[in-house]
């Protein structure tokens, strides 16, 4: 394998589906875990999962809760890219998970050609 | 065969995937090169869970079993 591997995950679920909402977070913290770089890019509906205390609220049956989740993700350093347009269409850019930030479309078409995967959900 | 000492025991158990990794890496962290952690979960994922780990990140899987229900592992540190 390559000395350094990269990972980009694409989240457009949101609270409304725990379930595919959840599962992007499983992988990220997997692979945090395993010393891959993580990147987590936001769009759509995704982005309403790192708006303030929205996390708190989704758990998946059968799933760690999405909040400790995201916790390990940027404990262990994974990055968290928020759509600009679709953070601002439903007006949450101001109330972001710290660390969090707002980037458009070159940022994440650079993120995923510096990446050796990327997953969608 | 001697056991193993073990250096550090991780309890993980009622932990849903992938929070033994997760817990798993933060342990390993604190602990020097050499030193061997005992890892128990109860989260069947962590049978494959647990291995590819230690694949992806240097470090040995020593052993790997199962107690009634929990799964018990010693991990070797190898590498930072």
């Amino acid at each position: 394998m390559p000395d350094h591997e990269k990972l980009v995950i694409m989240v457009t679920h949101g609270p409304e589906d725990p379930e595919l909402a959840t599962i992007p977070f499983v992988m990220a913290g997997a692979a945090v875990a395993s010393d891959v770089e993580v990147v987590m890019g936001f769009q759509g509906d995704g982005c309403r999962l790192v708006q303030k205390g929205v996390a708190d609220s989704v758990t998946a049956p059968e799933f760690a809760p999405l909040s400790g989740l995201l916790d390990s993700v940027r404990e262990f350093g994974g990055r968290l890219l928020v759509c600009s347009p679709c953070a601002k269409s439903r007006g949450i850019e101001d109330e972001l998970v710290e660390g969090a930030e707002i980037c458009a479309a070159a940022r994440f078409v650079a993120e995923v050609t510096s990446a050796t995967s990327t997953l969608v959900y | 065969m001697a056991a193993t000492h073990v250096d550090q025991e991780l309890d993980a158990r009622g932990l849903l995937c992938p929070m033994p990794i997760v817990k798993t890496a933060k342990a390993m962290r604190e602990l020097p090169v050499g030193a061997v952690l005992k890892l128990l979960a109860t989260d069947r994922g962590s049978i494959t869970d647990v291995p590819a780990w230690a694949d992806t990140t240097g470090n040995e899987l020593l052993t790997s079993q199962e107690d009634d229900g929990t799964f018990v592992f010693l991990i070797r540190k190898v590498a930072e």
